[in-house]
């Protein structure tokens, strides 16, 4: 055992053997790395950082989506799968895993096998893939905790603070996860502004991979009524919401370049869960709908709902499917709306409901599991009034543009 | 390279740079497009791309003065950043785009391949090249 002189003496030691004193000169990278957290240099850089995000999710998503998955799916999968399936084209297992006899593609017949494996292989996997890989990426190099310093300012008008951007980016791939990231912020108030706005208006790479293929021209629009809501919603929660919101206090580490087994690994991991909690409901959602739409139960509600949908939101009756099924998962409900017969701003409307709807079963458990029951239920009430008000005044932009 | 042969350089530069990115603006806000020779202003996100061209124009042009101090490369690096992001974005699209063979098979033809590459380009294609003056500059100044 050493006495305090001698820690000291050894503590002196081992600093005169590690550390070298001089004077410090700034290199190439420690300028880059004070100019990119600077807000007046750093937000440009951090478009230009969100635009290559965007454009390579785009571009890879249509490569393997519209490039080889369509075709595979569309040509081969699904004329073969109506040809050898055991069970009558008039049987209700026929209607359940295969879907329309008459379908001319995977989009349109909505079966389990049809519709289901294509909305999780073909659509979402690649969006899935190249969201998360960039996302990898940006945390190896160092980049995350600037985007986080950059925002700060702003995330703090809605109770939050720089750290924020984490759950949030982490939401665009998959809310459940980000809803586990919400840790990362301090207080009780800030954690439940967090996973109830990222719930209800951070789309997750599954719907982003859907609606780019169902509204290609508009899901910059859509994104930009999110981000909107996502901003007026958290500015009303820290309003209300009794708590404290504290400063931000992050230790930035340098830039560094990701290694591609790190990169590959962690890409891994992430895919991974996604075929574990994603699979199973899209299945599954396609199984309960097809039931329900064979027991009349989704002409009923559609009946039933028909006045609220068409008359406060603007939407047809016939989306009420897509509602339900949006509980368990919002792509598959996208997918879904686009074999519904609407007009553009409909398209766009419906699109934002099944996007600010209950949030699907995952995240919906989630929410319960880290905020409590009263948490919970916070998260709810803001929900259903979100729902209503925000979906509402969509509603009305149309009729006030005159398109609706 | 001599410090005012690259500041004349990037002045010049820094200044096409800025005019495309407010070209691509306009044409962006205005929701048209622009073809001459090899360029060709259209296409999505173009407000976006307006956007990040007018800043890296502005960051070349703000480094000039003292180019070869760290903290005014650093802009001048950074402004490269920016357009090779949007230039190789375009060059993975065509590359994605160039593979699949659409309605006649799964593989492109080779006709079809090759004419995935041909002009006219966006702004930051044709900007590319000249923009890696920067990797020169730098190489140099650390050797």
């Amino acid at each position: 055992m050493l006495d305090v002189e001698q820690r000291w003496e050894l503590i002196d030691k081992i600093a005169k053997r590690t550390i070298k004193f001089g004077k410090y000169r700034h290199t190439l990278q420690d300028a880059i790395a004070e100019i990119t957290v600077k807000p007046l240099t750093g937000i440009p850089i951090a478009i230009a950082v969100l635009y290559g995000f965007w454009a390579f999710f785009v571009a890879f998503a249509r490569f393997s989506t519209d490039g080889f998955l369509v075709k595979l799916f569309d040509m081969h999968w699904l004329p073969w799968l109506q040809e050898v399936f055991p069970a009558g084209k008039e049987s209700w297992l026929y209607y359940i895993f295969v879907g329309d006899p008459l379908a001319e593609n995977c989009f349109e017949a909505f079966g389990m096998l049809t519709s289901g494996l294509f909305v999780v292989i073909g659509v979402v996997l690649p969006a899935i893939v190249a969201f998360y890989l960039v996302l990898i990426v940006l945390e190896d190099s160092g980049y995350l905790p600037r985007l986080a310093v950059l925002i700060d300012t702003v995330l703090h008008k809605i109770g939050l603070h720089g750290y924020a951007i984490v759950p949030s980016i982490l939401s665009l791939g998959c809310n459940v996860p980000a809803c586990t990231a919400c840790r990362i912020l301090e207080t009780k108030k800030q954690r439940f502004i967090m996973r109830t706005i990222l719930a209800i208006f951070i789309p997750c790479g599954a719907q982003l991979g859907i609606m780019l293929k169902v509204i290609p021209e508009t899901v910059g629009w859509v994104i930009l009524y999110l981000l909107a809501g996502y901003f007026i919603l958290g500015f009303i929660l820290s309003r209300i919401v009794p708590g404290e919101s504290p400063e931000l206090l992050l230790d930035i580490p340098s830039y560094q370049r990701p290694t591609f087994s790190n990169v590959g690994r962690k890409l891994w991991v992430r895919t991974s869960s996604f075929f574990t909690t994603a699979i199973p409901f899209v299945l599954l959602g396609v199984i309960i709908i097809n039931v329900l739409h064979l027991t009349g139960v989704i002409d009923w509600l559609a009946t039933g709902l028909g006045p609220l949908l068409s008359g406060w939101f603007g939407v047809p009756k016939e989306t009420v499917g897509a509602l339900i099924v949006a509980f368990l998962r919002k792509d598959l409900a996208v997918a879904q709306l686009s074999a519904i017969e609407m007009t553009k701003y409909q398209m766009v409307t419906s699109v934002v409901l099944v996007s600010i709807y209950f949030p699907c079963i995952a995240t919906f458990v989630m929410l319960l599991k880290e905020g409590g029951v009263k948490g919970f239920l916070g998260s709810l009430a803001a929900l259903v009034a979100t729902v209503f008000l925000y979906g509402g005044l969509l509603h009305l932009i149309w009729i006030l543009l005159g398109v609706a | 390279m001599k410090n005012k042969f690259a500041s004349v350089y990037f002045s010049v530069f820094g200044l096409i740079v800025l005019g495309l990115g407010i070209a691509e603006l306009i044409i962006g806000i205005a929701g048209k497009s622009f073809t001459w020779s090899i360029l060709e202003i259209s296409g999505g996100l173009l407000l976006w791309k307006g956007i990040i061209l007018f800043f890296a124009g502005f960051f070349y042009l703000s480094s000039v003065k003292n180019l070869s101090e760290i903290h005014q490369l650093a802009k001048n690096v950074m402004a490269s950043v920016m357009l090779w992001t949007i230039a190789g974005m375009q060059i993975f699209a065509i590359i994605t785009e160039s593979i699949p063979g659409g309605e006649e098979g799964w593989i492109n033809t080779w006709e079809g391949f090759l004419s995935a590459y041909s002009p006219p380009y966006i702004p930051a294609l044709i900007l590319l090249p000249f923009s890696l003056v920067t990797v020169y500059y730098v190489y140099a100044r650390e050797k």
